[in-house]
Protein backbone atom coordinates (compact mmCIF):
# COMPACT_ATOMS: atom_id res chain seq x y z
CA UNK A 1 0.00 0.00 0.00
CA UNK A 2 1.65 3.20 -1.15
CA UNK A 3 1.96 6.08 1.33
CA UNK A 4 2.28 9.71 0.39
CA UNK A 5 2.72 13.04 2.07
CA UNK A 6 -0.48 14.95 1.33
CA UNK A 7 0.06 18.61 0.56
CA UNK A 8 -3.38 20.22 0.49
CA UNK A 9 -2.45 23.84 -0.19
CA UNK A 10 -4.94 26.49 0.90
CA UNK A 11 -7.70 26.53 -1.70
CA UNK A 12 -9.00 22.96 -1.61
CA UNK A 13 -9.58 22.86 2.18
CA UNK A 14 -11.17 26.32 2.22
CA UNK A 15 -13.28 26.11 -0.91
CA UNK A 16 -13.70 22.52 -2.02
CA UNK A 17 -14.25 19.99 0.79
CA UNK A 18 -15.99 17.87 -1.87
CA UNK A 19 -12.63 17.51 -3.67
CA UNK A 20 -10.76 16.83 -0.44
CA UNK A 21 -13.15 14.15 0.78
CA UNK A 22 -13.26 12.34 -2.58
CA UNK A 23 -9.48 12.35 -2.64
CA UNK A 24 -9.52 10.30 0.56
CA UNK A 25 -12.42 8.09 -0.49
CA UNK A 26 -10.77 7.21 -3.79
CA UNK A 27 -7.41 6.67 -2.09
CA UNK A 28 -9.08 4.36 0.46
CA UNK A 29 -10.45 2.13 -2.30
CA UNK A 30 -6.91 1.32 -3.36
CA UNK A 31 -5.31 1.17 0.07
CA UNK A 32 -3.40 4.39 -0.51
CA UNK A 33 -2.33 6.13 2.67
CA UNK A 34 -2.44 9.94 2.53
CA UNK A 35 -0.62 11.65 5.39
CA UNK A 36 -1.46 15.31 5.98
CA UNK A 37 1.86 17.15 6.12
CA UNK A 38 2.77 18.71 9.47
CA UNK A 39 3.79 22.35 9.70
CA UNK A 40 3.14 23.40 6.12
CA UNK A 41 1.13 26.27 4.66
CA UNK A 42 0.37 27.83 1.26
CA UNK A 43 2.56 27.50 -1.89
CA UNK A 44 2.22 31.23 -2.53
CA UNK A 45 0.86 30.68 -6.06
CA UNK A 46 2.30 32.23 -9.25
CA UNK A 47 1.60 35.62 -7.65
CA UNK A 48 4.29 35.05 -5.05
CA UNK A 49 6.65 33.81 -7.75
CA UNK A 50 5.98 37.03 -9.67
CA UNK A 51 6.82 39.42 -6.85
CA UNK A 52 9.28 37.48 -4.70
CA UNK A 53 11.12 34.66 -6.46
CA UNK A 54 13.45 33.92 -3.58
CA UNK A 55 10.63 33.85 -1.02
CA UNK A 56 8.71 31.49 -3.30
CA UNK A 57 11.74 29.20 -3.58
CA UNK A 58 12.25 29.11 0.18
CA UNK A 59 8.66 28.36 1.23
CA UNK A 60 8.28 25.61 -1.36
CA UNK A 61 11.72 24.13 -0.70
CA UNK A 62 10.71 24.02 2.95
CA UNK A 63 7.60 21.98 2.09
CA UNK A 64 9.73 19.57 0.05
CA UNK A 65 12.29 19.35 2.86
CA UNK A 66 9.61 18.51 5.44
CA UNK A 67 8.43 15.64 3.23
CA UNK A 68 11.98 14.34 2.96
CA UNK A 69 11.91 13.56 6.69
CA UNK A 70 9.67 10.51 6.21
CA UNK A 71 10.84 9.84 2.66
CA UNK A 72 7.42 9.63 1.00
CA UNK A 73 6.69 11.53 -2.19
CA UNK A 74 4.33 14.47 -1.95
CA UNK A 75 0.97 14.30 -3.66
CA UNK A 76 -1.27 17.33 -4.10
CA UNK A 77 -4.76 17.74 -5.57
CA UNK A 78 -4.06 21.30 -6.78
CA UNK A 79 -2.45 22.20 -10.11
CA UNK A 80 -1.20 25.48 -8.61
CA UNK A 81 0.60 23.76 -5.73
CA UNK A 82 1.83 21.10 -8.14
CA UNK A 83 3.24 23.79 -10.45
CA UNK A 84 4.99 25.59 -7.60
CA UNK A 85 6.46 22.47 -6.02
CA UNK A 86 7.52 20.92 -9.32
CA UNK A 87 9.10 24.12 -10.57
CA UNK A 88 11.00 24.74 -7.35
CA UNK A 89 12.10 21.10 -7.24
CA UNK A 90 13.30 21.25 -10.86
CA UNK A 91 15.02 24.60 -10.43
CA UNK A 92 16.86 23.74 -7.22
CA UNK A 93 17.99 20.35 -8.47
CA UNK A 94 19.48 22.08 -11.54
CA UNK A 95 20.95 25.19 -9.87
CA UNK A 96 23.43 24.36 -7.13
CA UNK A 97 24.12 27.99 -6.18
CA UNK A 98 20.43 28.73 -5.56
CA UNK A 99 20.10 25.45 -3.68
CA UNK A 100 22.89 26.57 -1.37
CA UNK A 101 21.35 29.99 -0.92
CA UNK A 102 17.91 28.54 -0.13
CA UNK A 103 19.37 25.97 2.26
CA UNK A 104 21.20 28.71 4.14
CA UNK A 105 17.78 30.22 4.87
CA UNK A 106 16.13 26.89 5.60
CA UNK A 107 18.84 26.07 8.13
CA UNK A 108 17.28 28.69 10.42
CA UNK A 109 14.07 26.63 10.44
CA UNK A 110 15.89 23.35 11.04
CA UNK A 111 15.35 21.65 7.68
CA UNK A 112 17.42 21.10 4.56
CA UNK A 113 16.31 20.58 0.96
CA UNK A 114 18.12 17.62 -0.58
CA UNK A 115 15.84 16.70 -3.48
CA UNK A 116 15.29 13.12 -2.33
CA UNK A 117 11.50 12.97 -2.77
CA UNK A 118 9.34 14.09 -5.68
CA UNK A 119 6.27 16.29 -5.75
CA UNK A 120 3.47 14.73 -7.78
CA UNK A 121 -0.13 15.42 -8.69
CA UNK A 122 -2.48 12.95 -7.01
CA UNK A 123 -3.87 11.74 -10.34
CA UNK A 124 -0.41 10.93 -11.67
CA UNK A 125 0.38 8.89 -8.56
CA UNK A 126 -2.95 7.11 -8.84
CA UNK A 127 -2.33 6.31 -12.49
CA UNK A 128 1.26 5.17 -12.18
CA UNK A 129 1.32 3.54 -8.74
CA UNK A 130 -2.14 1.92 -8.69
CA UNK A 131 -2.57 1.48 -12.41
CA UNK A 132 -5.50 1.60 -14.79
CA UNK A 133 -6.21 -2.15 -14.60
CA UNK A 134 -6.62 -2.04 -10.85
CA UNK A 135 -8.87 1.02 -11.17
CA UNK A 136 -10.97 -0.74 -13.83
CA UNK A 137 -11.67 -3.62 -11.43
CA UNK A 138 -13.33 -1.16 -9.07
CA UNK A 139 -15.68 0.47 -11.59
CA UNK A 140 -19.12 -0.75 -10.61
CA UNK A 141 -21.27 2.06 -12.01
CA UNK A 142 -19.86 2.72 -15.46
CA UNK A 143 -20.52 6.09 -17.06
CA UNK A 144 -21.10 4.56 -20.47
CA UNK A 145 -22.09 7.05 -23.12
CA UNK A 146 -21.31 10.15 -21.05
CA UNK A 147 -19.23 12.78 -22.89
CA UNK A 148 -16.76 14.58 -20.63
CA UNK A 149 -14.49 17.46 -21.62
CA UNK A 150 -11.23 17.56 -19.68
CA UNK A 151 -9.72 20.85 -18.58
CA UNK A 152 -6.18 19.72 -17.78
CA UNK A 153 -5.00 23.10 -16.53
CA UNK A 154 -1.85 24.98 -17.49
CA UNK A 155 0.31 24.17 -14.50
CA UNK A 156 -0.36 20.45 -14.79
CA UNK A 157 0.80 20.39 -18.42
CA UNK A 158 3.38 23.12 -18.83
CA UNK A 159 6.27 23.65 -18.95
CA UNK A 160 6.42 19.96 -19.86
CA UNK A 161 10.14 19.60 -19.12
CA UNK A 162 9.31 20.67 -15.57
CA UNK A 163 5.89 19.08 -14.93
CA UNK A 164 6.71 15.81 -16.75
CA UNK A 165 2.96 15.27 -16.99
CA UNK A 166 1.44 13.32 -19.85
CA UNK A 167 -2.15 14.44 -20.63
CA UNK A 168 -3.07 10.89 -21.66
CA UNK A 169 -3.07 10.02 -17.96
CA UNK A 170 -6.10 12.22 -17.50
CA UNK A 171 -7.77 10.83 -20.64
CA UNK A 172 -7.30 7.25 -19.43
CA UNK A 173 -8.69 8.05 -15.99
CA UNK A 174 -11.87 9.34 -17.63
CA UNK A 175 -12.12 6.50 -20.15
CA UNK A 176 -11.71 3.81 -17.49
CA UNK A 177 -15.05 4.96 -16.04
CA UNK A 178 -16.73 4.15 -19.34
CA UNK A 179 -17.17 7.83 -20.22
CA UNK A 180 -15.83 9.21 -23.47
CA UNK A 181 -13.36 12.09 -23.68
CA UNK A 182 -14.83 14.95 -25.69
CA UNK A 183 -12.12 16.61 -27.77
CA UNK A 184 -12.49 20.36 -28.14
CA UNK A 185 -10.34 22.99 -29.86
CA UNK A 186 -9.30 24.95 -26.77
CA UNK A 187 -8.26 21.95 -24.67
CA UNK A 188 -4.84 23.41 -23.94
CA UNK A 189 -6.04 26.89 -23.14
CA UNK A 190 -5.89 28.64 -19.76
CA UNK A 191 -8.98 29.05 -17.55
CA UNK A 192 -7.90 32.60 -16.68
CA UNK A 193 -7.50 32.12 -12.92
CA UNK A 194 -4.07 33.72 -12.56
CA UNK A 195 -5.15 37.00 -14.09
CA UNK A 196 -8.28 37.31 -11.95
CA UNK A 197 -6.68 39.66 -9.38
CA UNK A 198 -5.43 42.12 -12.02
CA UNK A 199 -8.14 42.00 -14.69
CA UNK A 200 -11.44 40.36 -13.84
CA UNK A 201 -13.03 41.13 -17.19
CA UNK A 202 -10.26 39.32 -19.04
CA UNK A 203 -10.45 36.37 -16.64
CA UNK A 204 -14.18 36.04 -17.27
CA UNK A 205 -13.65 36.19 -21.04
CA UNK A 206 -11.15 33.34 -20.83
CA UNK A 207 -13.51 31.19 -18.78
CA UNK A 208 -16.22 31.87 -21.35
CA UNK A 209 -13.95 30.86 -24.24
CA UNK A 210 -13.28 27.53 -22.55
CA UNK A 211 -16.89 26.77 -21.67
CA UNK A 212 -18.07 27.71 -25.14
CA UNK A 213 -15.48 25.48 -26.77
CA UNK A 214 -16.42 22.52 -24.54
CA UNK A 215 -20.11 22.99 -24.99
CA UNK A 216 -19.92 23.38 -28.77
CA UNK A 217 -17.94 20.14 -28.97
CA UNK A 218 -20.86 18.37 -27.30
CA UNK A 219 -19.63 17.90 -23.74
CA UNK A 220 -22.28 16.96 -21.19
CA UNK A 221 -19.86 17.47 -18.29
CA UNK A 222 -16.44 18.94 -17.70
CA UNK A 223 -13.78 17.78 -15.31
CA UNK A 224 -10.90 19.52 -13.54
CA UNK A 225 -8.05 18.62 -11.20
CA UNK A 226 -7.52 22.04 -9.65
CA UNK A 227 -9.50 24.32 -7.32
CA UNK A 228 -8.52 27.51 -9.20
CA UNK A 229 -9.75 26.02 -12.47
CA UNK A 230 -12.96 24.97 -10.68
CA UNK A 231 -13.46 28.58 -9.57
CA UNK A 232 -13.17 29.73 -13.13
CA UNK A 233 -15.19 27.04 -14.88
CA UNK A 234 -17.84 26.17 -12.30
CA UNK A 235 -18.37 29.22 -10.08
CA UNK A 236 -17.74 31.69 -12.89
CA UNK A 237 -20.69 30.29 -14.84
CA UNK A 238 -22.86 32.22 -12.40
CA UNK A 239 -20.91 35.40 -13.24
CA UNK A 240 -21.34 34.76 -16.96
CA UNK A 241 -25.07 35.04 -16.58
CA UNK A 242 -24.56 38.62 -15.44
CA UNK A 243 -21.69 39.75 -17.65
CA UNK A 244 -22.60 38.04 -20.91
CA UNK A 245 -26.21 37.02 -20.33
CA UNK A 246 -25.23 33.48 -21.23
CA UNK A 247 -26.08 30.23 -19.52
CA UNK A 248 -23.87 27.25 -20.16
CA UNK A 249 -25.33 24.80 -17.62
CA UNK A 250 -22.22 22.68 -17.95
CA UNK A 251 -21.63 20.76 -14.71
CA UNK A 252 -17.96 20.73 -13.68
CA UNK A 253 -16.81 17.83 -11.51
CA UNK A 254 -13.48 17.07 -9.92
CA UNK A 255 -11.84 13.97 -11.36
CA UNK A 256 -12.08 12.26 -7.97
CA UNK A 257 -15.83 12.89 -7.87
CA UNK A 258 -16.21 11.22 -11.26
CA UNK A 259 -14.05 8.26 -10.22
CA UNK A 260 -15.96 8.01 -6.94
CA UNK A 261 -19.36 7.92 -8.63
CA UNK A 262 -18.14 5.32 -11.12
CA UNK A 263 -16.89 3.23 -8.19
CA UNK A 264 -20.36 3.25 -6.66
CA UNK A 265 -20.16 6.15 -4.20
CA UNK A 266 -23.38 7.99 -3.45
CA UNK A 267 -23.94 11.61 -4.44
CA UNK A 268 -23.63 12.84 -0.85
CA UNK A 269 -20.39 10.91 -0.38
CA UNK A 270 -18.83 12.80 -3.28
CA UNK A 271 -20.39 16.11 -2.16
CA UNK A 272 -22.25 16.67 -5.40
CA UNK A 273 -24.50 19.32 -3.80
CA UNK A 274 -21.44 21.58 -3.37
CA UNK A 275 -20.82 21.91 -7.11
CA UNK A 276 -22.14 25.34 -8.10
CA UNK A 277 -23.65 24.32 -11.44
CA UNK A 278 -26.03 21.51 -10.46
CA UNK A 279 -24.09 18.34 -11.20
CA UNK A 280 -26.86 15.87 -10.40
CA UNK A 281 -27.65 15.20 -14.10
CA UNK A 282 -24.74 12.77 -13.87
CA UNK A 283 -26.86 10.69 -11.50
CA UNK A 284 -29.41 10.17 -14.24
CA UNK A 285 -26.71 8.67 -16.40
CA UNK A 286 -25.74 6.36 -13.58
CA UNK A 287 -29.26 5.18 -12.91
CA UNK A 288 -30.26 5.11 -16.57
CA UNK B 1 10.38 56.35 -58.46
CA UNK B 2 12.47 59.50 -58.27
CA UNK B 3 10.98 60.91 -55.12
CA UNK B 4 14.16 60.41 -53.12
CA UNK B 5 14.27 64.09 -52.17
CA UNK B 6 11.09 63.69 -50.20
CA UNK B 7 12.94 61.67 -47.61
CA UNK B 8 12.89 64.63 -45.22
CA UNK B 9 9.32 63.64 -44.62
CA UNK B 10 9.20 60.70 -42.26
CA UNK B 11 7.53 57.58 -43.58
CA UNK B 12 4.22 56.49 -42.13
CA UNK B 13 5.14 55.62 -38.56
CA UNK B 14 4.25 52.05 -37.66
CA UNK B 15 6.07 52.05 -34.37
CA UNK B 16 7.46 54.80 -32.21
CA UNK B 17 11.13 55.45 -32.95
CA UNK B 18 13.47 54.14 -30.27
CA UNK B 19 15.70 56.72 -28.63
CA UNK B 20 19.05 54.97 -28.36
CA UNK B 21 20.29 57.32 -25.64
CA UNK B 22 17.54 56.04 -23.35
CA UNK B 23 18.42 52.37 -23.69
CA UNK B 24 19.99 50.48 -20.80
CA UNK B 25 22.71 48.22 -22.20
CA UNK B 26 22.91 46.26 -18.93
CA UNK B 27 19.26 45.23 -18.93
CA UNK B 28 19.79 42.28 -21.28
CA UNK B 29 22.56 40.82 -19.14
CA UNK B 30 20.56 41.50 -16.01
CA UNK B 31 17.68 39.35 -17.28
CA UNK B 32 20.05 36.72 -18.69
CA UNK B 33 21.53 36.21 -15.25
CA UNK B 34 18.12 35.75 -13.62
CA UNK B 35 16.42 32.35 -13.18
CA UNK B 36 15.84 30.66 -16.56
CA UNK B 37 16.94 33.75 -18.50
CA UNK B 38 19.99 32.08 -20.10
CA UNK B 39 18.44 31.48 -23.53
CA UNK B 40 17.14 35.04 -23.93
CA UNK B 41 19.60 35.98 -26.69
CA UNK B 42 18.59 32.97 -28.79
CA UNK B 43 15.36 34.76 -29.76
CA UNK B 44 15.21 35.29 -33.52
CA UNK B 45 11.91 37.18 -33.37
CA UNK B 46 9.77 34.59 -35.16
CA UNK B 47 6.81 35.63 -32.95
CA UNK B 48 5.65 32.06 -32.38
CA UNK B 49 5.22 33.06 -28.73
CA UNK B 50 2.78 35.78 -29.72
CA UNK B 51 0.83 33.40 -31.95
CA UNK B 52 0.58 30.98 -29.02
CA UNK B 53 -0.60 33.57 -26.48
CA UNK B 54 -4.37 33.50 -25.88
CA UNK B 55 -4.49 37.20 -24.97
CA UNK B 56 -1.69 38.90 -26.94
CA UNK B 57 -4.29 40.38 -29.29
CA UNK B 58 -5.26 42.73 -26.45
CA UNK B 59 -1.67 43.75 -25.62
CA UNK B 60 0.08 46.89 -26.77
CA UNK B 61 3.45 45.12 -26.58
CA UNK B 62 3.21 41.49 -27.76
CA UNK B 63 5.34 38.75 -26.15
CA UNK B 64 7.92 38.69 -28.98
CA UNK B 65 8.15 42.47 -28.82
CA UNK B 66 8.75 42.40 -25.07
CA UNK B 67 11.59 39.92 -25.60
CA UNK B 68 13.03 42.19 -28.32
CA UNK B 69 12.66 45.20 -26.02
CA UNK B 70 14.64 43.38 -23.33
CA UNK B 71 17.38 42.60 -25.85
CA UNK B 72 17.46 46.24 -26.94
CA UNK B 73 17.64 47.48 -23.35
CA UNK B 74 14.23 49.12 -23.08
CA UNK B 75 14.22 48.61 -19.36
CA UNK B 76 11.76 51.31 -18.37
CA UNK B 77 9.16 50.37 -20.98
CA UNK B 78 9.31 46.67 -20.10
CA UNK B 79 9.28 47.02 -16.34
CA UNK B 80 6.47 49.57 -16.32
CA UNK B 81 4.35 47.70 -18.86
CA UNK B 82 1.05 46.32 -17.66
CA UNK B 83 1.49 43.34 -19.97
CA UNK B 84 3.96 41.56 -17.71
CA UNK B 85 1.33 41.53 -14.95
CA UNK B 86 -1.42 40.42 -17.31
CA UNK B 87 0.56 37.34 -18.32
CA UNK B 88 -1.63 34.31 -17.61
CA UNK B 89 1.46 32.23 -16.78
CA UNK B 90 -0.06 29.52 -18.97
CA UNK B 91 3.38 28.76 -20.51
CA UNK B 92 1.94 28.34 -24.03
CA UNK B 93 4.56 30.76 -25.44
CA UNK B 94 7.46 29.10 -23.67
CA UNK B 95 6.31 25.63 -24.65
CA UNK B 96 6.26 26.50 -28.33
CA UNK B 97 9.44 28.59 -28.63
CA UNK B 98 11.63 26.92 -31.25
CA UNK B 99 14.71 28.48 -29.66
CA UNK B 100 13.97 27.31 -26.11
CA UNK B 101 13.64 30.85 -24.81
CA UNK B 102 11.82 30.49 -21.52
CA UNK B 103 9.45 33.35 -22.29
CA UNK B 104 7.03 32.93 -19.38
CA UNK B 105 9.88 32.44 -16.92
CA UNK B 106 11.52 35.62 -18.27
CA UNK B 107 8.30 37.56 -17.68
CA UNK B 108 8.43 36.28 -14.09
CA UNK B 109 11.96 37.71 -13.89
CA UNK B 110 10.68 41.04 -15.23
CA UNK B 111 7.93 41.14 -12.62
CA UNK B 112 10.47 40.49 -9.88
CA UNK B 113 12.59 43.41 -11.09
CA UNK B 114 9.53 45.62 -11.38
CA UNK B 115 8.41 44.64 -7.87
CA UNK B 116 11.87 45.43 -6.52
CA UNK B 117 11.46 48.93 -7.92
CA UNK B 118 7.98 49.31 -6.47
CA UNK B 119 6.19 48.97 -9.79
CA UNK B 120 3.59 46.45 -8.71
CA UNK B 121 -0.20 46.48 -9.09
CA UNK B 122 -2.18 47.29 -5.94
CA UNK B 123 -4.06 43.99 -6.19
CA UNK B 124 -0.77 42.09 -6.02
CA UNK B 125 0.35 44.17 -3.03
CA UNK B 126 -2.95 43.09 -1.48
CA UNK B 127 -2.03 39.45 -2.02
CA UNK B 128 1.40 40.07 -0.48
CA UNK B 129 -0.40 41.39 2.60
CA UNK B 130 -2.65 38.32 2.76
CA UNK B 131 0.44 36.11 2.66
CA UNK B 132 2.29 37.95 5.44
CA UNK B 133 -0.83 38.49 7.61
CA UNK B 134 -2.60 35.17 7.23
CA UNK B 135 0.13 32.92 5.87
CA UNK B 136 -2.08 31.67 3.05
CA UNK B 137 -4.26 32.97 0.24
CA UNK B 138 -7.44 31.15 1.29
CA UNK B 139 -8.50 30.60 4.89
CA UNK B 140 -11.11 28.06 5.99
CA UNK B 141 -14.24 29.94 7.03
CA UNK B 142 -17.05 27.43 6.48
CA UNK B 143 -15.73 24.67 8.73
CA UNK B 144 -19.21 23.11 8.93
CA UNK B 145 -18.92 22.33 5.23
CA UNK B 146 -15.78 20.36 6.01
CA UNK B 147 -17.55 18.47 8.79
CA UNK B 148 -20.45 17.71 6.46
CA UNK B 149 -17.90 16.04 4.24
CA UNK B 150 -16.43 13.98 7.12
CA UNK B 151 -13.30 16.15 7.27
CA UNK B 152 -11.66 17.70 10.31
CA UNK B 153 -13.03 21.25 10.77
CA UNK B 154 -9.47 22.57 10.82
CA UNK B 155 -6.95 21.49 8.22
CA UNK B 156 -4.69 18.89 9.88
CA UNK B 157 -1.02 19.89 9.99
CA UNK B 158 -1.56 23.45 8.81
CA UNK B 159 0.88 25.90 10.38
CA UNK B 160 1.32 29.40 9.00
CA UNK B 161 3.81 30.97 11.42
CA UNK B 162 7.06 29.92 9.78
CA UNK B 163 5.68 30.74 6.34
CA UNK B 164 4.88 34.28 7.48
CA UNK B 165 8.28 34.69 9.11
CA UNK B 166 10.08 33.60 5.94
CA UNK B 167 8.17 35.99 3.69
CA UNK B 168 8.51 38.92 6.08
CA UNK B 169 12.26 38.51 5.64
CA UNK B 170 12.22 38.47 1.84
CA UNK B 171 10.91 40.93 -0.75
CA UNK B 172 7.27 40.24 0.16
CA UNK B 173 7.97 41.80 3.55
CA UNK B 174 9.50 44.87 1.93
CA UNK B 175 6.55 45.22 -0.46
CA UNK B 176 4.13 45.14 2.44
CA UNK B 177 6.27 47.22 4.79
CA UNK B 178 6.92 49.89 2.19
CA UNK B 179 3.22 50.60 2.00
CA UNK B 180 2.63 51.30 5.64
Amino acid sequence: MPSYNLYMGCSVPANYPNYETTLFRVADKFGIELIYMEGVSCCGSPNLRAMDYLGWLIVNARTLAIAEKNGHDIVTPCNGCFGSLKDVYHFLTHNADYKEKVNAELKKTGVEFKGTIKPRHFIEALYNDVGIDEIRKNITKPLDGVGIAIHYGCHLLRPQDVTEFNPEIFDDLIRVTGASVVEYPLWKQCCGATVLPVNEELAIRLARDKLKSMKEAGAAFATVSCPACANQLDLQQLGLKESYGEEYNLPVLFITQILGLAMGMKDDEVGLAMNRVPADPILEHLSG
Amino acid sequence: MTETEEKADPPAVMIEPIDISKLDPDFREGIRSMPNGEELSACFACSTCTAACPIASTWKYKPHQLIRMILLGMRKEVLSSEEIWLCLTCFECQERCPQNVRVTDIFFDCKNLAAEEGMIPDSIVGLARELTDKGQLYVVTADWEREDMDLEPEVPGLSTEEFKTILKGTRTGRIVGGDE
